[in-house]
């Protein structure tokens, strides 16, 4: 009888659930979409730098364009802000550092970026590089804006770009290039996995129900 | 007991132990005598040996018959290089590396591997099954710096190695999907639902989503049609030919980096086709009875079992509808 008829109602509300205005979350919602799309920015610029990272290495000639270069890694180029981490370390970074990380990062590889710019010889290469900046400039200021979205804090700014580079000699130089480029490559596949995690850690939109209560 | 290793192919001298050269001795193989043609002196010459000429041979002298030497022979080949792979099934918490030989040596080996990340040793945990297989835990996730693993096979004919060199980033590749299912949709003819599960291995799913791809074509064609998936474990294939049965294959990728894993277990369904008429009156009839009487009575039990639901990893037939249709009685009588 009654019962029933309660069922049914329930049943009709929630089947509408989808079309109801969602209230207060703007916000949120906000957030989640800035987080899809950093990570869909970060993916672009990694498949941008695979193609430009070929080209530059070309550029700086063997043994750089070898595929099976490793070199031991100098103190020296450690300037360099690194994604390697600690795996437990890395879990548990709070969203905050998480994003922080990511934003000093990008910053200051930038700076190096434009410097090498500078300096590269062909057109076509500058060119290039120049266009990759840009992207990575736009990584930069997504990054800063779910920051902001979320409430935190930018991090300080990055220090003042390097004037003439440090390398004595040309050698040494292409290889601070060499793990310049090993380092964005590497913090662009680590911010695809940060991304992914901060995807299921903001909270999801809060909508509200209204049902209209019926005397019986 | 002495063993004594020598290449196939080559040409092996046995000394009778101290025996002068010019002493009676008897040469025995397995216990049966050697004839006096393969002597020179007291020496026992074998001119290039294969397998055949494995086996215990023993050395008497002439008259007293007292055991001088023995040895047991066994003819093999130095390794040649072995064949290594490293892959990581399960990121990001390490990787394993497995190993083996292009070609039998015949003769026990021995294996060495080493890995080096940087200036770091790591250590490679043997595996006790499957034999040839070690693996690493990651101490550090997104490195930058490669690692080298060597892997050195030796034996009592020689040695040889292999190395591997790889990014963190290039050796993922996780297992195939879990428990893939393919299901007919009722009442569309050409419609079939696949869902599967994450393999197992795949230690955190939800930091380090997986992709997949799906493939699927009917039996009586060659081509497949691919349908790929950047999230979910299930998929509705809304283009099947009616009544024809289906072979369905899922594999999987991390999200971002590495390979796609080998194909899952096929799993065979064919898409929902409408039942012979006369069944279905017959069910009719019982469902308006059982409207009027206190008793519950089952529709016929032929029409309930849903023939093309098969689960891949084990026969076991679905039967769902049987639970519809019987909540929808119990409501009727609430």
């Amino acid at each position: 009888g009654d019962s029933w008829g309660i069922f049914t109602f329930l049943c009709a509300a929630l089947c509408n659930l989808p079309a109801l205005p969602a209230l207060n979350c703007s916000e949120e919602l906000g957030a989640g979409q800035s987080i899809q799309q950093t990570y869909d920015l970060t993916r672009y610029l990694e498949h941008q730098l695979r193609s430009l990272a070929g080209t530059y290495l070309n550029y700086l000639g063997p043994p750089f364009n070898e595929p099976d270069f490793n070199p031991p890694r100098l103190a020296r180029t450690e300037r360099v802000p690194s994604a390697t981490v600690d795996l437990d370390l890395w879990r548990g970074l709070t969203d905050n550092a998480r994003l922080a990380a990511n934003y000093r990062a990008y910053s200051r590889l930038l700076c190096y970026l434009r410097v090498l710019d500078g300096q590269v010889g062909t057109a076509e290469l500058r060119h290039r590089l120049a266009h990759f900046c840009a992207s990575l400039q736009g990584l930069v200021l997504s990054i800063g804006g779910v920051m902001s979205s979320l409430g935190y804090p930018l991090p300080a700014g990055p220090p003042a770009p390097p004037g003439a580079p440090l390398a004595s000699n040309d050698f040494l130089k292409k290889m601070d290039d060499f793990w310049l480029l090993k380092e964005l490559q590497t913090w662009l596949w680590r911010s695809a996995k940060d991304f992914n995690r901060l995807k299921k850690k903001v909270p999801p939109a809060v909508v509200t129900l209204r049902l209209e209560a019926r005397e019986f | 007991t002495h063993i004594q290793y020598e290449r196939v192919g080559a040409d092996v001298t046995m000394k009778c132990g101290s025996m002068d050269w010019d002493a009676a001795v008897t040469w025995t193989v397995n216990g049966t005598d050697i004839d006096e043609s393969h002597l020179n002196g007291s020496y026992l010459i074998l001119k290039n040996v294969d397998l055949m000429q494995n086996g215990h041979y023993s050395c008497y002298e002439g008259s007293s018959w007292h055991l001088k030497y023995q040895t047991y022979l066994r003819v093999g080949t130095p390794p040649k290089e072995p064949v290594l792979m490293c892959r990581s099934n399960n990121y990001p918490k390490g990787f394993y590396c497995s190993w083996h030989l292009p070609t039998p040596t015949y003769i026990p080996n021995s294996f060495n591997i080493s890995v080096i990340h940087g200036t770091k040793e790591m250590v490679c945990e043997k595996d006790a099954v499957p034999k040839n297989r070690c693996h690493i835990r990651y101490l550090q996730l997104f490195s930058t710096v490669k690692y080298k693993v060597t892997l050195t096979v030796t034996n009592a004919l020689g040695k040889n190695f292999t190395t591997l060199t790889f990014d963190e980033f290039a050796i993922v590749k996780p297992d195939p999907p879990e428990s893939v299912v393919a299901k007919p949709v009722p009442n569309n003819p050409r419609r079939l639902e696949v869902s599967w599960q994450n393999p197992s291995s795949w230690p955190d799913p939800e930091s380090f989503p997986l992709k997949f791809f799906l493939r699927y074509r009917p039996l009586i064609l060659d081509q497949w049609q691919h349908v790929e998936l950047s999230d979910g474990t299930s998929h509705t294939i809304t283009d099947a030919y009616a009544g024809k049965e289906y072979i369905i294959q899922v594999a999987a990728k991390d999200n971002d980096i590495g390979t796609w894993s080998d194909w899952s277990v096929a799993v065979h369904a064919t898409p929902w086709t409408e039942e012979p008429k006369h069944l279905t009156t017959e069910a009719q009839i019982t469902e308006t009875t059982s409207a009027s009487t206190s008793s519950f009575m089952a529709p016929p039990t032929t029409k309930i079992c849903d023939k093309g639901a098969i689960v891949g990893s084990g026969a076991v037939a679905v039967c769902w509808t049987a639970g519809l249709v019987m909540a929808a009685y119990s409501v009727l009588f609430i």
